[in-house]
């Protein structure tokens, strides 16, 4: 049965003391690595979203101008 | 199984089958990550060698082994680009790219951290290194290639044959560490023996975070091309429907 290897939260931090750095590093990277690309292609479709809205908004606008020009 | 293909290569239905999936490959990257995770970093004991450093190696083999299994999935989708003009197939390729690239950029990395503590140095013209950076080269070479080929047929065949071409690196990264006696071990075998240097305790949360980390690379490559799609039917109907759904954000 594997059991836990540190005693306290500071000594988890200090992950054994030589080569605090290194390890967190990794595991900060593998974070923003995680983050980045389940949030860019968020960001990309909400951008995406908010695009198309305007352009329809913007051709909807369009077409009922040119209706009224019609019309005058 | 002709139906079956067309329908597989129809974006929508791919978007709309998503839609079905992405939840639950969200719930089994969670409860993956969390378990692989906590297990690593509390449980997993000290190497005789390397002490607290071999807990690195929970992201670096998952994440280097991952980034072998992009370029030839590249490949294979560029091969039914190429044969069978299947519009999703290019999409998926250009997904992967970018994911590619990070995946190699960050078995670059976390690599050299590592490298710095067990080597004593963050670089070495290594078989396994070197042959991992030009992977790392030749995904930056697929996108800069698709942006600067304007038509989008043209783009995905020159970018096809580039990931084919490419793909014989990959035999060669993997095969490195065997062909070319340098400074990167070759990969451990995995035992059960409780005693032997890589026994289960050390090898079971590796599996662990080796599938959450693979289910993660599904869901980043899913929601790219699912993006990918929207924007490439964005005229037909059924893209204009769901955008008029969508709230305003």
């Amino acid at each position: 049965m594997p059991s836990l290897q540190f005693s306290s939260l500071a000594e988890f931090l200090q992950m054994g003391g030589v080569y605090t750095f290194h390890i967190w590093a990794v595991y900060l990277l593998f974070a923003i690595f995680i983050g980045y690309n389940l949030m860019q292609p968020r960001m990309a479709r909400r951008h995406f979203i908010r695009e198309q809205k305007r352009r329809a908004s913007r051709d909807a606008e369009l077409a009922s101008k040119s209706r009224e020009n019609i019309n005058s | 199984m002709w139906l079956w293909f067309s329908k597989l290569g129809s974006p929508r239905w791919f978007y709309e089958l998503s839609n079905k999936w992405l939840p639950w490959l969200y719930v089994a990257m969670m409860v993956l990550m969390s378990v692989g995770l906590l297990w690593a970093l509390l449980f997993v004991p000290e190497d005789y060698q390397q002490g607290q450093t071999i807990r690195i190696m929970y992201v670096h083999v998952p994440v280097a082994s991952i980034s072998l299994a992009c370029f030839p999935l590249m490949a294979v989708a560029g091969t039914i680009t190429l044969v069978w003009k299947m519009k999703l197939a290019d999409m998926v390729a250009k997904s992967v790219a970018p994911i590619g690239a990070w995946f190699t950029g960050l078995a670059l990395a976390s690599g050299a951290i590592w490298g710095d503590q067990i080597w004593g140095t963050w670089w070495a013209w290594d078989a396994r290194l070197t042959s991992l950076l030009i992977q790392f080269f030749l995904f930056i070479g697929v996108i800069a290639l698709r942006s600067a080929i304007e038509s989008q047929d043209a783009a995905a065949k020159a970018c096809a044959i580039l990931a084919i071409v490419g793909a014989i690196n990959v035999p060669i990264i993997k095969y490195s560490v065997e062909w070319w006696n340098t400074l990167h071990q070759p990969a451990s075998d995995f035992s059960m023996d409780p005693v032997a240097p890589n026994p289960p305790e050390v090898w079971v949360p590796l599996l662990i975070m080796i599938s959450a980390v693979y289910v993660f690379f599904v869901i980043a490559l899913i929601l790219r091309t699912r993006n990918e799609i929207l924007q490439r039917e964005r005229r037909s109907q059924w893209v204009i429907d769901l955008v008029s759904r969508e709230k305003s954000v």
